[in-house]
């Protein structure tokens, strides 16, 4: 290296102008912490890795005088860790607010979603518990001092997690910023500063060639023109074409497009071995959206074949043979490959049918069942039984007969009647 | 207890209510009044048999011939395919054999009845064996089922086994005719011969059959045209149509169906996958040959439904082979 410094610390904005792209995030987050918002809500910064998320707080807190306590996915982040850190740095006013020239301290908990993983079991309740403790001291002391309620300190919370889907108790109380990927345009124009200050020359098209490589992520850009100039000659475009884009982890639509789109099961295989979705939500997408891949009905049979024989093996797995999991992967990626056609992007169906079809008929579903269970204890058979051997014929022989006193025999209510008679026929 | 005239399904009033009045069954009859003579040396029962052959009737039959009218203090029937989960059938089986232990010195033993009991996973009937054991002074259990191959050996061999067979045509034949004399209403032996090969050995379904279709006439007289009337009017015609598009290769569609009915009916894959297999041998457009073909399908996904973790993709798989098995016979032909 030429530096003991890594460039990416190095170039790490020192001030909130110097970050690039997302102007919409920064004017939010700077609005957000210069007014007394932060006292009800904390701010979650949420966005693909490298975008500047952990970068504008540092700069807005260097640029605002606000002291950073730091926590990030290395620490065991326990229900008890946070609360220890948190918990007085939240709930009393800290002494360094008196102290001439600073704002006071700013907590930061970086990569959040981390918090869910297995250790960190309980740190969104921690997180929560900020938020809601403030409530109850609200209501106590109301009236004596006003101005204690809310955080004492702003909270910021940086996420990794696109979908959002296990950070939702924490949308409550928290004000969401989002990040999006930063513009190649944007990022060339920060390494061609880099390359100046460093005394590398690079061509345009080299530069476009990483930025482009990197996928919006402006820390693994920084990283690769690193490497790449470590040779110390110019760089030329051949020399980017070394760099292998990097195993992100995909989301959800990244993941379907890119099993379905796949050119060889293999390829496939790859996808599903970085996506971060559970498989058990994702093999019913995949389940979902299938016919729309293999529009042909003899591949669509093919492909189905193998889906299902990945779902015995998902049974097998149960809670504990995982190490069966590789032949899950296996036949998936075979089945999301079946087509001969070439991909065509289509819109996705999500979330789940299945999920669609249960809820809005959970009502039905459920009077369904009780008269069922009526049937079944006049006649001693299951509900099922009920259901298959007997609803067919009473209804018919109602629909008939609007005098016969089988309901009343059944002692079913008007509720469970309605829908007997409505129901359509199986 | 309810009066005859009461009761409204016909399956129920005309159950028979001693062993005398069960007419086949012979055999069966036979042992169990033997076992009767001294209650207290009858040895648990197990029961297996197709749907409507008659287990759940004998067993009522015991029921009463041990207790007499207050048969239902003593017995607990139970479902093990509505109780799901051994804990509630241990907790409600000890209960009942807790509260009437002693209190009753001229009953030697309650009864609890289990029915569908091969619908019970291996783990609940080894948890079964040992209550079986434990409460073998206090209770007799009668365990009810389609295959006795389902229920672990050590229960088997705790049991005195009997085997329902199915009813034949004449005794049948005999029954319906026997219903139908008791209503007044006069059955004609080609509608009979209809409802007979409808419900294919099961009583149960014959004896409704019989029911609607004497509700169809205003004549009192059930003929032919009144039993294909119930016969369409009682088939699963979403199943049917769910069929029809998978067969068509319009697979989107049928899976569209297929959420229906696993929504809106609750049906469980097995419930469908059943349903599907009798359906497909009455498609009139299907040679021999290829209702054979579609059936050894349907029986590969009714394997890997048990094997599987999601019912839904394994029935859209299922689907999925219909669509695949048209388009190829559209292409052949």
């Amino acid at each position: 290296m030429k530096d003991e410094l890594m460039w990416v610390e190095k170039y790490r904005p020192k001030r909130i102008a110097e970050i690039v792209g997302n102007e919409e995030a920064k004017v939010s987050f700077v609005e957000w912490l210069r007014s007394n918002r932060w006292r009800k809500k904390a701010a979650l910064l949420y966005g693909p890795p490298g975008v500047g998320k952990s970068a504008l707080v540092h700069a807005a807190a260097n640029e605002l005088n606000f002291k950073i306590i730091e926590m990030n996915a290395s620490d065991i982040r326990t229900e008890k860790a946070i609360g220890k850190i948190a918990g007085p740095a939240t709930t009393f006013v800290a002494l360094d607010k008196f102290s001439a020239n600073t704002e006071g301290s700013l907590l930061f908990l970086d990569e959040v979603d981390g918090i869910f993983g297995v250790q960190d079991r309980g740190g969104v309740g921690a997180i929560l518990k900020i938020f809601a403790q403030k409530k109850g001291r609200k209501e106590k002391k109301t009236k004596e001092r006003k101005e204690i309620q809310g955080s004492q300190i702003p909270v910021v919370l940086a996420a990794n997690d696109p979908d959002l889907r296990k950070l939702r108790p924490l949308r409550k109380v928290c004000h969401l910023i989002r990040f999006r990927k930063v513009r190649i345009p944007l990022i060339v124009v920060l390494l061609q500063k880099i390359c100046l200050m460093e005394h590398v020359t690079a061509g345009f098209e080299a530069l476009e060639a990483i930025a482009r490589n990197s996928g919006g992520d402006v820390r693994s850009a920084i990283n690769d023109l690193q490497t790449l100039s470590e040779g110390g000659e110019a760089l030329r475009v051949q020399d980017v074409a070394s760099l292998h884009p990097r195993n992100r982890s995909f989301d959800f639509a990244d993941t379907l497009k890119g099993v379905f789109s796949a050119k060889s099961s293999q390829e496939a295989m790859s996808v599903l071995n970085s996506t971060t979705i559970d498989f058990d939500s994702l093999v019913l997408s995949i389940h979902d959206n299938l016919p729309l891949r293999c529009k042909d009905p003899v591949e669509l049979g093919v492909a189905y074949d193998l889906l299902s024989k990945a779902d015995v093996f998902r049974g097998r797995i149960g809670l504990e043979n995982w190490r069966l999991l590789k032949y899950f992967f296996s036949l998936i990626s075979q089945a999301t490959t079946v087509s001969s056609q070439p991909f065509q992007p289509f819109d996705f169906i999500f979330p789940p049918m299945r999920i669609i079809a249960l809820f809005w008929t959970k009502g039905k579903r459920v009077t369904l069942e009780a008269l069922c269970a009526k049937i079944g204890a006049r006649c001693h058979v299951s509900r099922r039984s009920a259901k298959l051997d007997f609803v067919p014929f009473i209804k018919a022989i109602l629909k008939e007969d609007k005098s016969a006193p089988l309901g009343a025999w059944f002692q079913l209510d008007d509720k469970e009647m309605g829908h007997l008679m409505n129901m359509g026929r199986l | 207890m309810e009066q005859p005239e009461n009761i409204s399904m016909w399956v129920e009033k005309y159950r028979p209510k001693t062993l005398d009045e069960v007419v086949d069954l012979k055999s069966v009859v036979e042992s169990l009044k033997a076992f009767l003579k001294t209650p207290k040396t009858m040895p648990h029962l197990l029961f297996a048999g197709m749907p409507g052959t008659g287990k759940t009737t004998i067993a009522l039959c015991i029921a009463r011939q041990l207790f007499g009218s207050s048969w239902r203090t003593f017995t607990l029937e139970l479902n093990a395919s509505d109780e799901r989960g051994i804990k509630i059938v241990r907790e409600r089986i000890k209960d009942f054999a807790r509260y009437t232990r002693g209190a009753f010195g001229n009953i030697p033993y309650v009864i609890i009845i289990l029915d569908e009991s091969d619908q019970m996973t291996r783990q609940a009937q080894t948890a079964l064996r040992r209550i079986m054991e434990t409460s073998s002074n206090t209770c007799r259990f009668m365990l009810i089922c389609n295959y006795s191959s389902k229920i672990i050996e050590p229960i088997q061999s705790r049991c005195a086994v009997f085997r329902f067979s199915m009813l034949d045509k004449e005794n049948m034949v005999e029954h319906l005719g026997y219903i139908s004399g008791k209503e007044n209403v006069s059955l004609l032996p080609d509608a009979a011969e209809a409802i007979v090969e409808y419900s294919e050995g099961d009583l149960r379904r014959a004896i409704n059959a019989l029911q609607t279709a004497s509700a169809y006439t205003k004549t009192k007289t059930v003929d032919k045209k009144a039993v294909l009337r119930v016969i369409g009017e009682a088939s699963p015609k979403k199943v049917q149509l769910m069929l029809n598009k998978a067969l068509g290769s319009d697979f989107v569609e049928a899976r569209r169906m297929m959420y229906e009915l696993m929504g809106q009916y609750g049906l469980s894959g097995s419930d469908i996958i059943r349903q599907v297999h009798r359906e497909i041998f009455k498609v009139s457009h299907l040679t021999t040959e290829e209702k054979a073909e579609l059936a050894n399908i349907i029986g590969e996904y009714d394997f890997r439904l048990v094997e599987g973790a999601n019912d839904d993709i394994q029935l859209s798989a299922l689907l999925a082979q219909f669509s695949k098995f048209g388009k190829l016979r559209e292409a052949g032909n």
